[in-house]
């Protein structure tokens, strides 16, 4: 019984930092932010977003989720596709946006 | 009266400082983009909005005048397709079709005619170079003319996505309508999100003022 407990309990803890966890995604093409701002906007409108964050010197997208809400890959690669990218790879990461935009300033 | 008179003030500085300075002549799926292009001998107003990633439809309101005071201008609906993108991982590389049918009127003939415009602009761009060309000719049923525009730049740095980016971009531009002669034109750039912005003067002293506007 106590092992029951203890695997609900470390599936929950698990699911809670999916669904709090960032998606980070590499684009090409994203060269100005006259032209990116186009992804900005289309994910900002998405309701599952709370926060996103253009990497113009990375080529990255980092975008959080509100907090129990989980963010649509498909959905959010079909908007960037729609705003003339491409997208490259979609990876989850555990920083914040905050977070990630904090480290990447401190790396240059 | 004070107020018609400040709102028109606005509304001509605002005209003014449209220009199709043609970073992307229109933005992304379901949006707006304005542009404009004010020098001495061309003035264009235009608007489209983007109904795909690859399609836009708009307005443009266009002005031409020769050293000899010939004078012609349209009124154009126009088409912009994305007919190719090259994404890169740090490049763009763009292939352009311009399209605008309408009317045009003039001092050299009577009444108005019908004008066609169908033009082409390549561009290719990374976070600190900018080349581009283009090509647009207005096909009326008696005045014909063309611009043909060749553009080089590069940024003085890199930026964050939400700071400015200032560019120093020479253009050489030829409206045979105006002179076969190419003019020259140095113009500092600066981009920041929503607003693209660019100023200068041709070798003759001419002011030139850029201004886009994405939303």
């Amino acid at each position: 019984m106590k092992l029951i407990k203890l695997s609900i309990a470390i599936i929950c803890l698990s699911l809670s930092q999916v669904s709090l966890a960032s998606m980070k995604i590499t684009v090409n093409g994203m060269v100005c932010s006259f032209c990116a701002q186009g992804i900005e906007k289309s994910i900002m409108k998405m309701e599952d977003t709370k926060a996103i964050f253009v990497d113009l010197k990375n080529k990255v997208v980092v975008i959080e989720p509100k907090e129990g809400k989980t963010l649509n890959e498909k959905l959010i690669s079909q908007e960037i596709k729609d705003s003339g990218y491409d997208v490259v790879k979609v990876e989850t990461i555990s920083q914040t946006v905050a977070q990630f935009k904090a480290e990447s300033r401190d790396k240059k | 009266m004070r107020y018609t008179n400040f709102f028109f003030g606005v509304l001509t500085i605002f005209l003014a400082l449209m220009t199709s300075a043609s970073a992307a002549p229109m933005g992304f799926k379901n949006s707006w983009m304005v542009m404009g292009d004010t020098s001495k001998n061309f003035q264009e107003l235009a608007f489209n909005y983007a109904t795909t990633a690859n399609d836009a439809f708009g307005l443009s309101v266009s002005g031409m005048e020769s050293h000899h005071s010939m004078k012609q201008q349209n009124v154009e609906a126009v088409y912009t397709r994305k007919v190719a993108r090259w994404n890169m991982p740090n490049a763009q590389a763009n292939i352009w079709f311009i399209g605008g049918i309408g009317s045009t009127t003039g001092n050299t003939f009577e009444g108005s005619r019908l004008t066609t415009s169908p033009g082409v602009q390549l561009d290719y761009e990374t976070t600190r170079v900018y080349v581009m060309g283009s090509t647009r000719v207005y096909t009326g049923e008696g005045p014909t003319s063309s611009i043909n525009t060749l553009r080089l730049g590069g940024s003085f740095y890199e930026v964050h996505y939400d700071q400015p980016q200032p560019w120093f971009i020479v253009e050489a531009r030829r409206m045979n309508f105006v002179s076969r002669q190419y003019e020259i034109t140095p113009m500092l750039r600066v981009i920041h999100n929503r607003y693209f912005v660019e100023f200068g003067a041709n070798m003759s002293g001419q002011p030139r003022f850029n201004f886009m506007y994405n939303y």
